[in-house]
């Protein structure tokens, strides 16, 4: 704009400078010309004296040569020409000059000379014979009069046109300036053109109009990032070209990242096989998922493509952690698969004797040991039936059953009543040390706990061996510990041990039903007690039990 | 333009990481089908060659568009010439873990491995592949100095492995034809993990502009 403007005033300035030298040329020119004329007439009168007193002969008396003089007959013969040969110059009676002089007495012309071919300036003057004396003066040396004078002038142009220059600038500079002053972010109320005023209003509505629009999309993205980064699913979002977008935390933590790589490929986060498949296939259009199980971690990922005018713009996954779902399915089909053994071990017993009996190939003698088989088996289905009912009430929580305080330590009296037989037939001693102990809970399950601890300890001991039960007021509330003297459990099997049908001793099928501990657990669980589990292996093992404190 | 000098850049970076991807699973699939006897994993690492192969190519070709088409300078030129060398090397570790999936249809395990260093120096391999890859992905100077070390490391395991086959042959000639074919396959771990450094040196050199044998 500074620089428009500074053209035009330039433009206008030199246009004024070219008519005013055009003038000034045109005066200078006409003024020299009637100065030549002048000139020109008072020679002409010199001269004229000098033919009307010497006659012809004062022409040839060495007149001085700036000028053509040429003397003309009446009748229009060239009497004489200082230039020119007269004899060969025809008649010049009809050139206007000499012709008017006739007439007139006198006149003054400006035409191009026949004679010399060029623009001249004549004067021609009636003597008083009749003749005619004519002086010519070319107009080239106008000219040379006009740019002579033109000198101090084409100085002048020049300082004239230093001086727009300098003015062009500066006005170009102050018309410009208040626009400059605008602050296109803040551009205020008023403004030095009115001009101006309609385009600073929409530049305020427009910035105001902005604000408001980064405002919201500011507390757009805010809200979106809280949303994301509180969720336990990993969240990414992609390009066509595989470029990372948008991430949350979760993402980068289950895909085991530090930074994010916003504006990288994905694929450097991640780079298996199955990742990958997930990528490239969302990105062609189709929702995918995959299970990516590494480092003792299972993801699953689901991508679904992103379009746009109906063409893949990118895609956008979705990761979960899905290790604990994973193992208590691995769990869940262990456990089916044990419950159908456990359960089918029992009654194939049953029915391979109940067919012994039925073909009659049973001694009468022999038939009370075979129906005692019979019993026993059928007996250790209905407790591990018992059993699982039991857990299931547990895992449901619809236990039934009041709280009520009971005495831990008359418990575990009455339970080594109960196992006294059993140990008994084992040789193994049992011991119960400490005092009364209340304890706040369903009193089945305090006695299934119990009893439970106990007959393990019995029934996985060595020959000869040894259970102490202990009993007694911690600071945390009622403690039960149950020692043996057993085979005891190897560290990777301790967590183990308490799965349903989890047996440490692999070779041990007989009695129990491998639901215990797995009871112990869960009613330990119901009632709010901890379960602790020491062990040696070859030495025993120690349970211990800490219920929470006894309400008042 | 040159924001599709930027995206064709990124694009290398991508394929790069998908064949580093490529090479770790056929090496793994190949170790796999040799430590565990699952001959359907041969197959695999096979098949992940014949990829790598082709993507060997691709990239290549994209690369040489890149020199010739935009005339790279500095890191740029550095990154693609880097990108040139590593993909061959990428290509070489792909062939050799298809050479080993191949010996594994024959070549088996001896019980009770007396060559217990076989399989340690698969491990070795695995994750100085891994390690390369990761370097490159995470432009990651100080893993890419790691994997350079753990190749004495490779080179010590192969040593110990060469001595354990010298063993099991002087024990029991029977064990000839295996013995040497196990010899092949701690060879062809060797030259992987040695690809691999390979790879890894040349990221050092995309990262600081300096190939690590220059000093």
């Amino acid at each position: 704009m500074k620089r428009h403007i500074f053209r035009a005033i330039l433009a206008v300035a030199l246009a004024v400078e070219a008519a005013s030298l055009v003038l000034i040329v045109w005066v200078l020119h006409d003024f020299f010309e009637e100065r030549v004329t002048e000139e020109l007439a008072q020679s002409a009168a010199y001269i004229a004296r000098g033919i009307e007193i010497h006659g012809g002969a004062y022409l040839t008396g060495g007149l001085p040569e700036i000028k053509r003089i040429t003397w003309i007959d009446s009748n229009g013969a060239v009497l004489f020409d200082n230039w020119e040969d007269s004899a060969g110059m025809g008649d010049h009676a009809d050139r206007t000059e000499v012709r008017d002089a006739l007439l007139l007495g006198r006149r003054t012309a400006v035409r191009r000379s026949d004679t010399l071919g060029q623009k001249t300036a004549y004067y021609a003057l009636r003597l008083s014979d009749g003749t005619v004396l004519r002086l010519a003066e070319d107009q080239d040396s106008v000219w040379m009069m006009v740019l002579q004078a033109l000198r101090p002038v084409f100085l002048m142009v020049a300082l004239a046109l230093c001086l727009a220059l300098w003015l062009a600038g500066r006005v170009a500079q102050r018309l410009v300036a208040p626009i400059n002053a605008i602050d296109p972010e803040d551009p205020g109320g008023e403004t030095a053109y009115e001009e101006l005023a309609p385009l600073v209003g929409k530049l305020r509505d427009q910035n105001r109009r902005i604000r408001r629009q980064m405002a919201d999309l500011v507390r757009q993205r805010e809200e979106f990032n809280t949303i994301t980064e509180h969720m336990q699913e990993g969240l990414l979002v992609i390009d066509r070209d595989t470029r990372l977008l948008s991430c949350n935390k979760a993402a980068l933590e289950l895909l085991g990242a530090e930074e994010t790589p916003l504006g990288e490929s994905v694929l450097a986060l991640d780079r298996e096989a199955g990742f990958r498949r997930c990528v490239e296939e969302a990105l062609a259009g189709r929702a995918w998922e995959t299970l990516l199980d590494r480092d003792g971690v299972c993801r699953q990922v689901f991508a679904s493509p992103a379009e746009r005018d109906g063409a893949p713009s990118g895609a956008v996954l979705v990761i979960l952690d899905v290790t604990e779902r994973e193992r208590r399915e691995a769990l869940r089909r262990e456990f089916t698969a044990n419950v159908s053994h456990e359960l089918k071990t029992p009654l194939t017993t049953i029915l391979g004797t109940a067919e012994i009996l039925e073909n009659g190939m049973v001694r009468e003698a022999d038939i009370p040991h075979f129906a005692g088989n019979i019993r026993r088996e059928a007996q250790r289905l209905i407790d591990m039936v018992d059993d699982i009912i039991q857990l299931s009430r547990l895992d449901e929580g619809g236990f039934a059953g009041s709280w009520e305080a009971v005495d831990l330590y008359s418990q575990a009296a009455r339970v080594l009543e109960q196992l006294a037989p059993a140990a008994e037939r084992r040789q193994v001693t049992m011991t119960l040390e400490g005092g009364p102990a209340p304890v706040w809970g369903v009193p089945q399950i305090v006695e299934e706990i119990v009893y439970n601890l106990c007959d393990n300890a019995v029934a996985y001991n060595r020959q000869g061996g040894a259970v102490a039960v202990t009993v007694e007021n911690g600071p945390e509330g009622a403690v039960l510990s149950v020692r043996d003297t057993g085979v005891g459990i190897p560290p990777e099997e301790r967590e183990r041990v308490f799965e349903r049908f989890y047996r440490a001793d692999k070779s041990h099928s007989g009695g129990g039903t491998g639901l215990g501990l797995s009871i112990v657990k869960h009613g330990a669980a119901y009632l709010g007690a901890r379960v602790a589990l020491e062990s040696e292996p070859g030495k025993g093992s120690a349970f211990t039990v800490t219920f929470p404190l006894a309400r008042s | 333009m040159r924001d599709r000098f930027d995206q064709q850049l990124e694009r290398l970076h991508v394929e790069l990481i998908r064949m580093g991807a490529l090479c770790e699973e056929a090496i793994s699939a190949a170790a796999e089908a040799l430590l565990k006897d699952q001959r359907a994993l041969a197959e695999t690492a096979m098949e992940k060659e014949r990829e790598l192969d082709q993507a060997e190519r691709e990239v290549e070709n994209l690369c040489l568009k890149l020199l010739l088409r935009q005339q790279p300078v500095a890191r740029d030129l550095r990154n693609i010439s880097a990108a040139l060398k590593m993909i061959s090397d990428l290509e070489r570790i792909g062939d050799q873990a298809a050479d080993i999936a191949e010996l594994t249809a024959h070549v088996r395990l001896p019980p009770d491995s007396c060559v217990s260093h076989i399989p340690d120096m698969a491990r070795a391999v695995i994750s100085m592949v891994t390690d390369s890859v990761d370097s490159f992905v995470k432009r990651d100077l100080d893993l890419a100095r790691q994997v350079c070390a753990a190749d004495d490391e490779v080179d010590a395991l192969f040593d110990q492995v060469k001595a354990e086959l010298i063993a099991l042959i002087a024990a029991d000639a029977a064990y000839g034809g295996q013995g040497l074919d196990l010899l092949m396959v701690a060879k062809y771990l060797e030259r992987i993990g040695d690809h691999a450094t390979n790879v890894a040196e040349w990221v050092e050199y995309a990262l600081t502009g300096v190939h690590p044998s220059n000093n």
